[in-house]
This record gives C-alpha cells, structure tokens and sequence, in this order.
C-alpha cells in the first residue's frame, strides 16, 4: 500500500519510458522519420502526485496534439482534485479530515470501490485505510528507530477497509480511519489521461503518470517500448517489455525507505503494520491502468505464490516479481 | 486667478482624455510557454504550468524520466510590490527544490534611477547575485561592496548607491514571491522558514536556581529506575537497574540560555557574554546538565558523549519535528556557575537560526534510554522520555523573513541625515515667520538664503538624495489608482520627511516654502542665477500674455503625467523626463548626453529667464501650486500703497508673482522674501521714504490685505 511521500518529486522511476530510449537513440533521427510519414510528436511533462509526469503524443496535427497534452494533464489535474493527499483540499484529504463527505467527487468513489473491492478479494492485504501507519513510521524514523510495538498496534486499531461506507451520496469513515488512495491514482491517472487523449482523436501516445500506459505505436513505425530498471541500479534497464500497449504499473521498495537496507518502506503490510519483506519489486501489466497499479500493490504483500494467483485469475493481466538481493 | 481656473480645466480635460485613449493593465506575469523556453532553452524542458499557483516546473531529463530542477514563477504574480515609481518589477525567479535560488532575471521594472541614468546594468548585476542563495534565509541588502566589506554572503547582498529604495522593493520582491513558492511547493513552512527570534537583552532580573525551576524556565527530566523498568516491561529486556526504584537513573537540568534571566543567572556574567558572543545573533543555545548518577550507561552526557557532535541521546523538538542541535564543546570549568547547579557533565547545544527554533514557543527535550535484548544476537530496544519547555514569548523578540525588509531600517541608517535636515527645517520657519528678525535685515539675510541654499543643493540634495520629485506623485496616483500599496513611501525617509514638511508649509504658506528653499534644482538655478550680472547678461522680459500663457504651460505637463499615472500607462514615467531632477541632482549630471543637454539648457534659459522651468514647466511646482490653494495665510504684508501708486515690489519681484495692482498670486510665490523685505525697511518701501521726506514720522503700519 503506498502512503504519501512528502519529498520533492525525483529519483524514482523504475520502469524507463519510451521517450527516454527515444532520446538515448537519437532525437533528430525520429523527428525526420516521423516527420517523413507526416506525423507529429510532441511530449509534455510536468508535475503531479509529487513526481514528475510526461506525456507522450503522436499526429498529423502538433496543434491538435498540443490541445490534447492539454486535456491530458487537464484529466490528471481532475484525479488529483479528488484522490491526492499532496493536496491538502482534494476531496480525499477533506473526507480524511471530516471523517464524513457529501457528494463525493465520482472519480472518488470509482477509487474506492474497486480499493474496497480489491481489499475483499484480498483478504485484506491490499487495503486503503493503512494511512494512519505513516505518521507513526514517518515520526520513528525522523527518531532514527522503527515504531515501537505498542505505537503499532495503536494505528493497526484504526486499519480495516470494513471501516469505509461508499455510497454516491456519501462516504463515511469510522472514527479514526484515515485513507490513502496513492497505491491506485497514479494508475487511474493514465487511464483517464489516455481517455483525454482518444478524445481527442490521438491514436498513437505514451502515457507516463508515474505508472504508465501506451497505445497505437511511435511515430516511426515502431512499437512503443517500456524498459524495467533494476530496483538496485534505477539506470540500468534490467528488462523491456515490446512491443508495450496497455498500462503497467511497479510496486516498490526503493521508491520511499524508512531504512538503508530498504526493509521498512511505504508499502505496509495490513497484518502487521509492517512492511512485507520478501520482495523487492512487482510489476502488472493489465488492460487499465487502475487494474495493474493496484495489483502490483497486492502482489507485493501477497508475496509471489498467492501474488501469482491473484493476477492469474484476471483476463489480459500479467505479473513480473523481483526478490530481495 | 484666471490663470488657475483655466489651468484647473485643462487638467481635467487631459485627464479625462488621457484616460479614454490609454489601456488599463493588470499587474500579471507576461510569459507564455514560448517565453519561458526563452529563458530555459533546452536540454532543460519547461512543465506543464502549475494549475493552482501560476509556477512552471522546469525539468530536466535523466535517463529516461524527468527531474525537477527548478519551479520558475514570475515575482510580479506573486508579490505585486510596487516600486519606486508605483508599479511593480517583474522578476523571472528559478527556485531549486532545495530552495536556493537558480536564477532570478529582471522582465520589466519602473525603477526611474534604472531607466536612465545608472542604466539597467546595475539592476542587472545586482539580481545576479541571488544565485546560489537560500529562500530559507532572510537576505538583506547591505551598502555597496557589503560582501567585499565582511557581511555574511550567504545573507546580504551588494545594494547600489542612489537606488537604495529600488533594490529593497526589488529584494523584498524576490524574497516574498520565493517564500510563497516555497511553502506551497518545497514544504516550507512547518519549520520557521528565516524566522529571526532574539532573546531580549534588556529583561535580566537576579534569579536562583530555585526561583528558574519554580518558573518553569530550567526544567528537570528524572528518570527513575521504576519509570525505565516500566517503559522496558514487555519488550523482553532484562532490567539491568541495581538500585531502589525510586532511585534517579538519570537527571537532567534543561534550559534555554539566550535570555539573559536564564542565560545569565546560570553561567555568570562573564561566561554568558562570551558564549553569547561565539553563538551570534539569531542562534539559540540549549544546555542540559546532568545531575543523575554520573558513571551510569543511561547519563546521554556520560562517558559515551561526544564533545562536538550531534548528541546520540538527546534530541530538541519543536511541533513534532527535531530540530539540528550540537554540542558546542564548551568546557565546564572555572568559578561563577549558579549556586546549586548540579556539579555532572554538562553539553551546551546550538541551534543555527536556519534550523527555524522558536525558543518562545513550546520545544521538547528527548532523552532516548536504549537496552538490550538477548545474550547472542542482541537487538537494540529504545524508549523515550521527554520535558516539554514553555517560556514567556516576551521574552523574545521575533522578526518574521516575510514582513519583508523592516522599512525601520532605512530610517535608522539614515538617522544623521534625518537629523540635519530636521535641524535646517527647525532653523527655516522661525526665520521665515518672524519677519522683523533676520527677514528685515537685508545684508544678512540675503547671507542666510545663500546659505540655506548652498545646504540644500549640496546636502539635501546632492548627499541626501532627497529631490522631492514628480516621480513620487506619479507613484501616489498609481497607488491610489492601481496597487493599492503606499508602503513604498517609507523606504526613502529623507524625501518622506521633506513632503511631511512641505505639505504642512502648504497649508500656512503655499508652495513658495518648497519651491524657493528646498528644491536642490531651484537652489542649483539660484547660483547659476548670480552669473547673470558678471556675464552680463540681461533678463528678457517675457511679455504678460505670454507670461500666463507659458505659467498654464505646467499645469499641462502635470496632468499628462498624472493622467498616463491613473491609465497605469508607462508614458508617465517617460513624461516625468521633464523633470531635469534626476539628470542634475540624483545623477550629478553622470547621463546619456540629451538628458545633460536639456538640463544644462534649462539652466541656461535661467540666465535669461530667471527660474524659467520653475514657473513655466515643473509639474511638481504646479502639482504643489494646486495643492496650495487651500493656504491659511495670505503672510506678505501690503499697504494700502502696494500697486497704486508704488510698484517697487512688483518690479523686483523676479517670479512674476505681484500683479500691477499689488495683489500676490501666491501659486507663483516662492517666498524669497524679497518683497517682505523690502517693505519692513524704511530705507527702501518707498511710502515710508516719501513719508519721511515729507517730515511726517507715523507712517501707517503695513497692513494685510487678504
């Protein structure tokens, strides 16, 4: 489960966009390809969820291209009104606050169903209402020391995804709970970002919104590439999957450590108020983007066997582990 | 006063023109995405811009992601600070995520002294030197070669002679935008970004020990054995505490030493001032003295402290967040500690004012107490224990980074020149109203005008850099009109002093006050003036009708200024060249060669023309000519001879400002005093000469014709 990171947005990345090994091969030789077969591409990045966002697209047009990288950070801006604790109005941050919120922006309660959804399938290993674990990681480690047993079982009193009433109405929280939602909205994000982006009428584009997403193919022909950093060494590309389409999204442990040896970090195993310790990395590709990010969420706490099924059971999805090493 | 009423109608006529044809611009950043690539071309990458605070994110690419290397904003969306001519400069600000700025370039600015003159060079010069330097800390714009001078560089920068109140709205502009990026963007904020809190020296009283401890300003954190076994009991820690539960394990004296009632009283005088002294301004130290058993592995200033270091044990915390403290290394010996401080180790502590440490609000003491668990693979267990410190906040003085740059300064730098000038006025208005004393002494007083003069031109003016100035109404309008914000007034004491005074001198005399004394330009054409007789030059006389028609002339200038001011249009600051001030008295006539030719023309017209600009052009002379119709006084004495049939006065009067019939047009007064003069000495008004003449002693008092 992600909790929030309050850093500057930076060294994270363990999936390498396409555009990056675009760049590594020669920018100008892919503009005059692409320009030879009369297509535009145009690349936007930006800021969003506390890191750095960039997309991607690819058209006859470069105005109707920028109109489109328009409404596609226009789409992001939206999820992050509704669902991101780096801002401290969204409608997440309100209800973590109240405890209660009316009307509930839609984008919402589409996160918190399918978090809830997924906590039942689960069996609560994947749950959105770990956030009060962070304070009391983010306050020991301040220490230089892990949270005491007792502060821990304190905050795993005010965990449970039972504890979370959904309605399109309302939603309520039992008192004490707190949610976090980033283990799902960078996912969400490039769903409805690539949405924007088909309205659009752009076929071909490359969506990185901290998790990423692909459609159509590069410019010049090729397929869209995604390569896997090596969780130890965020240069090097350890693997890459090609031709890419759809989302993938990666859970983990390097991206936030309360620890050097990265064995306490922000991803919390419900049971325990700890963070699972046989996994370095998963990464999901599925055919949404909320789908793979909160599957690989899952599949780290589930660890690789029970990981393995619960991806398995689902049509068009795919799993990659790394261990700890 | 036909003059005035026509005047009167031409200025509502071209102010009302003037703001039909010109535009009214809001104060807003000017850059697009385009602009922007500009000023970060690639392989830096400009974001896509914040869609809640008008930032960029530049970006920079690393090995196929993005990295953010500075959040670009321009200051005048940010922090609308109008400037020395009312409207505000426009930075391009690039701050680092670790709040050092990257670069800071100026867009536009309104400054006139960078307009012209020194040229925009200097402000150019002077931005460049933010680079490097943290938005976490407070800047200060010193004197000229400051840094070079020993200021603190990570602090000050280099200000620029005769544009002190330029650079400090154009620091001030800088800091404040920088600050609201900071907080919203950097997590700024929770921590007392530059906040400056200084114990006050002045509140010492004698206290003991006892009287600190009763009030809570030292305070004492005792750790029993029985507190330590039952923080350890469930952890499976073997208690290793020998003695009786009661029994202190470790004890702990706390105290914040800056306050001289604490700092003071508990280290002596002398060992207070030296410490203060090695901590500086702005830092805070923390001592915690042992009391506690002194070989015991728990004591954190035992055996296992490390002199210099971040202490292991102890920890100071402030709104849940620690704050960097480390021992100081002062050694505890010698006599004048107070009496009943316990004899242990002690480690005095500093907080650098960056670390954001209020002493005046609550902070923390944590003291960790670690044991272990298992005889083989032993595993470390920690537990806390902690005293919370409250002191009175008037203890303190505190100065917030965001106040901006205090305009007290300014007005305690120049405290000197404000006394001098203070003083000239203090000397000016019991000369000007007793007007049988020094006024009536012809030889002398022409003495004392020359004087008054060479003082005006020369300090006021030349040292000073108090010419009071169109430009300043310019500002008042574009205040009242466009920014609302009248703070700027008070960076530049001097001036501020000086129309303080010529208003109140309106209201009792008119214009004449300013005008004839305390316009370094006038005083300059007064001297050029005394050439006339030895050049043998004779003055024109301009004829009555051209004379009034070139008197409505000024009245022109002004409401076009005043009205392109209202229009937030630029053109004020270009008509305001009509001004020759800058050139003559702010520059020294250091300038591009039209502004020289045309000042130095305009004191040539004075040979022929005596104060020719004065009476014909200066805006500010008919700005304060208009103002001047509201005067109590009507103060130059008449007779009933005054016109009809004498004309002495009328004929010396080099203003023009008596009419045939002896009426005084006090807008066109400049209380030389010429005419006061002349009718209080018998040997030159001329009724009392013919009075005399004709044997007759009582002549008639001079009366006040109103």
């Amino acid at each position: 489960m992600s909790a929030p990171v309050h850093f500057a947005p930076g060294r994270r990345r363990l999936l390498v966009g396409a555009a990056g090994l675009a760049a590594l091969g020669g920018v100008a030789a892919f503009r005059a390809y692409a320009a030879s077969r009369g297509l535009a591409l145009r690349t936007r990045a930006g800021l969003a969820f506390g890191t750095t966002v960039a997309l991607t697209a690819a058209g006859p047009d470069p105005s109707a291209i920028e109109a489109a990288l328009s409404d596609g950070f226009a789409a992001m801006r939206a999820v992050e009104d509704a669902a991101s604790l780096f801002r401290s109005d969204s409608a997440l941050a309100r209800l973590n606050r109240d405890g209660v919120l009316e009307a509930p922006d839609p984008h919402l309660v589409v996160l918190l169903r399918f978090a809830l959804a997924l906590a039942a399938e689960t069996g609560g290993a994947f749950d959105p209402t770990v956030q009060p674990l962070w304070p009391v990681w983010a306050q020991a480690a301040a220490r230089g020391e892990r949270p005491g047993a007792e502060a821990l079982r304190a905050a795993l009193a005010r965990v449970g995804w039972q504890r979370v009433q959904v309605g399109t109405d309302r939603v309520v929280l039992e008192p004490g709970t707190a949610l976090t939602l980033n283990a799902l909205v960078q996912g969400y994000a490039a769903d409805q970002v690539m949405a924007a982006l088909r309205a659009r009428g752009i076929a071909d584009a490359f969506v990185d919104t901290g998790e990423f997403g692909a459609a159509g193919a590069h410019p010049d022909g090729t397929p869209w590439r995604l390569g896997l950093a090596d969780p130890r060494h965020p240069g090097a590309v350890a693997a890459v999957i090609a031709p890419f389409t759809g989302f993938a999204a990666t859970s983990g442990d390097y991206n936030m450590s309360f620890s050097d040896d990265r064995a306490d970090h922000h991803i919390f195993d419900p049971a325990t108020g700890r963070s699972p310790r046989a996994l370095s990395s998963v990464t999901v590709t599925a055919p949404t983007g909320l789908a793979a990010d909160g599957l690989s969420t899952a599949c780290m706490v589930l660890g690789r066997a029970r990981g393995a099924g619960l991806v398995a059971a689902r049509p068009g999805c795919a799993v990659r582990f790394t261990g700890k090493g | 006063m036909g003059g005035g009423r026509g005047a009167g109608l031409l200025l509502r006529a071209a102010l009302l023109l003037l703001a039909v044809l010109v535009a009214h611009p809001a104060a807003a950043g000017q850059l697009d995405r385009a602009g922007l690539e500009r000023h970060f071309p690639p392989p830096l990458v400009v974001g896509e811009k914040d869609d809640r605070l008008p930032v960029w994110p530049i970006l920079k690419q690393q090995a196929g992601s993005y990295e953010v290397f500075a959040y670009a904003f321009e200051s005048v969306d940010l922090a609308p600070i109008p400037g020395f001519g009312g409207t505000p400069p426009d930075l391009l600000i690039a701050l680092a995520p670790d709040g050092t700025f990257r670069d800071v370039t100026v867009l536009s600015h309104h400054e006139p002294v960078f307009l012209e003159g020194l040229g925009p060079e200097p402000l150019f010069a002077f931005v460049e030197q933010y680079a490097g330097l943290s938005a976490r800390q407070a800047i200060r714009v010193g004197r000229p070669n400051a840094r070079a001078a020993g200021a603190a560089p990570q602090t000050t920068v280099d200000g620029i002679s005769m544009a002190t109140a330029s650079t400090r709205v154009i620091n001030q502009s800088i800091l404040a935008s920088a600050l609201a990026v900071a907080r919203a963007k950097l997590g700024f904020g929770a921590a007392n970004v530059g906040l400056k809190v200084e114990a006050r020296p002045d509140l010492y009283e004698p206290l003991a020990l006892t009287d600190l401890l009763a009030r809570g300003w030292v305070r004492r954190l005792t750790v029993t054995n029985a507190d330590a076994a039952s923080a350890f009991r469930g952890t499976g820690v073997a208690d290793p505490s020998e003695g009786p539960p009661d029994a202190a394990l470790t004890d702990l004296y706390v105290a914040a030493l800056d306050p001289p009632a604490i700092g003071r009283n508990l280290l002596g005088p002398t060992r207070y001032d030296a410490l203060m002294h090695e901590l500086g301004p702005g830092n805070h130290a923390v001592m915690v003295i042992s009391a506690g058993p002194e070989d015991a592995p728990e004591n954190p200033v035992g055996d296992r402290f490390v002199l210099g270091a971040v202490p292991e044990r102890l920890a100071i915390s402030q709104g849940g967040l620690i704050v960097n403290a480390r021992d100081m290394a002062v050694e505890r010996r010698g006599a004048g500690l107070a009496e009943g401080l316990p004899p242990g180790p002690w480690t005095i502590l500093r907080i650098d004012q960056a670390a954001g440490f209020d002493p005046s609000a609550p902070w923390v003491l944590t003291e960790t107490i670690v044991r272990e668990r298992g005889q083989i693979l032993s595993e470390k267990i920690a537990r806390t224990f902690t005293v919370e410190t409250a002191l009175p906040a008037d203890l303190f003085t505190r100065i917030r980074p965001d106040d901006g740059p205090s305009w007290t300064d300014p007005w305690r730098a120049r405290a000197p020149e404000l006394a001098l000038i203070g003083l000239m006025l203090a000397v000016l208005v019991p000369v000007l109203s007793r007007q049988r004393g020094l006024v009536a002494d012809r030889r002398r007083f022409a003495l004392f005008r020359l004087g008054f003069l060479a003082l005006t031109l020369g300090f006021v003016g030349w040292f000073a850099q108090a010419q009071l100035s169109i430009v300043t109404l310019v500002g008042l309008v574009r205040a009242a009109t466009v920014t609302h914000d009248l703070a700027f007034l008070l960076y530049d004491p001097p001036s501020l002093v000086l129309w303080a005074f010529a208003l109140v001198a309106l209201v009792a005399w008119g214009r004449g006050t300013f005008c004839g004394w305390l316009c370094p330009f006038g005083a300059l054409q007064e001297f050029v003036g005394l050439l006339a007789r030895p050049l043998r030059i004779r003055p024109v006389a301009v004829p009555p009708g051209l004379d009034r028609a070139l008197r409505s002339l000024k009245y022109v200038v002004l409401a076009g200024i005043l009205g392109a001011a209202a229009a937030g249009s630029p053109l004020a600051d270009t008509l305001s060249e009509v001004e020759p001030f800058k050139t003559a008295i702010t520059l020294y006539f250091v300038r591009a060669w039209p502004f020289v030719a045309y000042a130095a023309g305009l004191l040539v017209l004075n040979l022929f023309v005596f104060k020719g600009f004065c009476r014909y052009l200066c805006p500010l002379g008919a700005g304060l000519a208009l103002l001047g119709r509201v005067r109590i006084l009507d103060w130059i004495p008449r007779r009933a001879e005054c016109g009809s049939p004498c004309q002495l006065c009328k004929v010396r009067c080099r203003y023009g400002a008596i009419a045939p019939s002896g009426r005084v047009d006090y807008a066109e007064c400049f209380q030389c005093m010429e005419c006061v003069t002349i009718i209080h000495d018998p040997g030159q008004c001329v009724p009392e000469v013919v009075a005399r003449k004709r044997g007759r002693r009582a002549a008639p008092r001079p009366v006040t014709v109103g």
